[in-house]
């Protein structure tokens, strides 16, 4: 999770400015800015592409929901089922992947260590085709 | 030969069935004297040219009784009044009862020249129409007398043929002329009972007393003006009807077509045709409402004809959806005199249909929509209510000198069944969850294609670490 790879980060960032090249360049600086940089700055280059990629489709996901919170605050609920529907489809979805993240984190990988990342992907699949199969009959 | 027979039998029975009352031609007349027949005689000779078989008797004659076996012996009873107080084991007020309870129809004509026998009077008073209990009563009127035949009593009254009861009742009673009713026992009608409508009312300036009392003017009279009832009628719930006819000689010969003068005026009276429309009513000659067929369908677009045959039976469907369209359609005659009519009722008046569970959840008018040569066909179209459970199509109609009508057929209304819900895609609003739904299969789709597409890169990724 973004949250633990920031903690190392952050507190390596003020302790030892100057060791790392790429951020004594530029001067340092406490602003909100540039903590936020530094935040995204590691998150690029220490994050697997996998879980990067986990992480793009949870942020799409987010936003899928959102919209259809919105919506229903706006425009009002009228064929409910529908609205659980669609809205439980992205919320049900964004659980799963993250629960493989958490799976395929190599970080976590001292709690998970009897379960290989085929494994732990073929039950998101499966996880996800059974939520994709309620959701489509549930909304008729 | 045999087609022939049974033609000529319809023939036969066609032709005695051509006029007569709606449910049966068996009258009984009950006079005690049997000379005083000859003043009714063309009263009674007009019933017999009408289809009745009258047969006159006297209430003590012989093995007289109103039943046999348990049913009525006669289908009507006219009950003129009798010089004696009592009339015998044959009418006590129970059996008149009971004879109304088994649909008979009773015609009680009172004369104020003899006494009332008690039977009748307390058969009366249990149906809620009080008359006064002394001899003599008689009703007069100092403006509506006939100054040739009463000129010193004024208690022959002539009175205009009634009109309406109410503006939506129809008027079986109306017509041109004067009728004379002569010396008249008042009648005050109950006002609880529903049943119970009068046909004749007295004039406002009438009233009820008995000359007995000798005093100069009259203290206390048993009731004055409208409140008084010449002629009052009761019909029971199962359409019995009794009628009370407060002065006899409104159906003697001598009154049919008598000249009479009121306030100088000469006229003629045109008691003959009143007292016709009299007996026919009580008799069910008129005023009888017959409800044919009853269909309800479930609208499906088609028009649907009735079809008003009565071989075939009612084939109606016993299961409706809520909210589904139905259309309901019944076929109401009239009876007049000899034959069934089409129903219409009065321009102020509706036949309700009534869908009801326990209270009614729709009640509507209903509106004529064909006729045919016998009936009216009176129908609308509606929408099941969105509640499921055992309903009724009733029709519930009574009014006053009108046979009650009480028609139910109970249908089951039903929910939906899971198939008939529209899908999802039909309505409107749901389109943005269902695109929702499918923006996450998509990008689903898309995440599980990258990823497998990726899993070199992990291998690296996991060797740098």
């Amino acid at each position: 999770m973004p949250p633990k790879q920031r903690t190392p980060a952050a507190t390596g960032a003020p302790s030892t400015p100057s060791s790392t090249p790429a951020r004594s360049s530029k001067p340092s600086s406490n602003n909100a800015q540039d903590i936020l940089q530094g935040i995204w700055n590691k998150y690029v280059d220490r994050t697997p592409q996998r879980v990067k990629l986990l992480d793009t489709f949870l942020a799409f996901l987010v936003v899928v929901g959102a919209l259809q919170f919105f919506y229903v605050v706006l425009v009002g609920n009228f064929p409910f089922n529908a609205f659980l529907s669609g809205f439980s489809a992205t919320v049900g979805q964004f659980v799963l992947t993250a629960s493989l993240r958490i799976q395929t984190n190599p970080e976590n990988k001292a709690e998970f260590e009897n379960i290989s990342h085929e494994r732990a992907f073929a039950d998101f699949v499966l996880g996800s085709l059974l939520l994709h199969f309620f959701c489509v009959n549930f909304i008729n | 030969m045999r087609w022939l027979l049974s033609s000529a039998l319809v023939l036969v029975w066609s032709a005695a069935a051509a006029a007569k009352s709606f449910t049966g031609n068996r009258l009984l007349v009950v006079l005690e004297e049997q000379s005083e027949r000859e003043k009714y005689s063309v009263f009674l000779e007009d019933l017999t040219s009408r289809g009745f078989t009258t047969k006159v008797e006297s209430p003590k004659a012989d093995k007289l009784s109103l039943f046999r076996h348990g049913e009525r012996a006669f289908d009507h009873v006219l009950l003129l009044p009798a010089k004696s107080k009592g009339l015998g084991p044959a009418f006590t007020a129970n059996n008149i009862l009971e004879f109304l309870k088994l649909e008979g129809n009773v015609l009680v004509a009172l004369s104020s020249e003899s006494a009332t026998p008690t039977a009748v009077q307390s058969a009366l008073l249990e149906l809620d129409i009080s008359i006064p209990a002394d001899k003599g009563a008689v009703v007069v009127d100092h403006f509506n007398f006939d100054s040739s035949s009463a000129s010193e009593k004024h208690d022959v009254l002539l009175l205009q043929r009634p009109g309406a009861l109410r503006s939506d009742v129809k008027n079986y009673f109306g017509g041109e002329g004067y009728i004379a009713v002569p010396r008249a026992v008042g009648q005050i009608l109950g006002n609880d009972s529903p049943l119970l409508s009068p046909i004749l009312r007295a004039p406002s300036t009438a009233y009820s007393y008995s000359p007995k009392d000798e005093a100069e003017a009259v203290e206390d009279p048993f009731a004055a003006g409208e409140q008084l009832s010449l002629i009052s009628t009761l019909q029971a719930n199962n359409a019995a009807r009794l009628m009370v006819l407060g002065s006899a000689e409104v159906l003697q010969n001598k009154w049919f077509s008598e000249n009479a003068k009121i306030s100088g005026k000469s006229i003629k009276t045109a008691n003959r045709e009143f007292a016709q429309q009299l007996s026919a009513w009580t008799f069910k000659e008129t005023g009888v409402l017959k409800v044919g067929k009853v269909v309800h369908y479930q609208d499906e677009g088609k028009s649907k004809k009735m079809n008003t045959s009565l071989a075939i039976p009612e084939n109606n469907p016993t299961i409706y959806r809520v909210k589904s369209d139905v259309h309901f359609q019944v076929e109401i005659s009239e009876y007049s005199n000899d034959h069934l009519t089409p129903f219409v009722p009065s321009p102020n008046d509706n036949i309700q249909l009534e869908f009801s569970m326990l209270s009614p959840f729709q009640r509507l008018n209903l509106s004529p929509i064909a006729q045919t040569t016998n009936s009216t066909i009176f129908g609308v179209a509606f929408k099941t209510p969105d509640q499921h459970g055992i309903f009724n199509f009733r029709i519930n109609y009574r009014r006053p000198f009108f046979t009650n009508i009480d028609e139910k057929r109970q249908v089951t209304v039903r929910h939906f069944a899971h198939d008939e819900w529209p899908r999802s895609w039909q309505i409107s609003g749901a389109w943005v969850w269902i695109g929702g739904i499918w923006v996450t299969v998509a990008g689903w789709l898309a995440f599980v294609a990258v990823w497998l597409y990726s899993a070199p890169t992990e291998r690296s990724v996991k060797k740098t670490q």
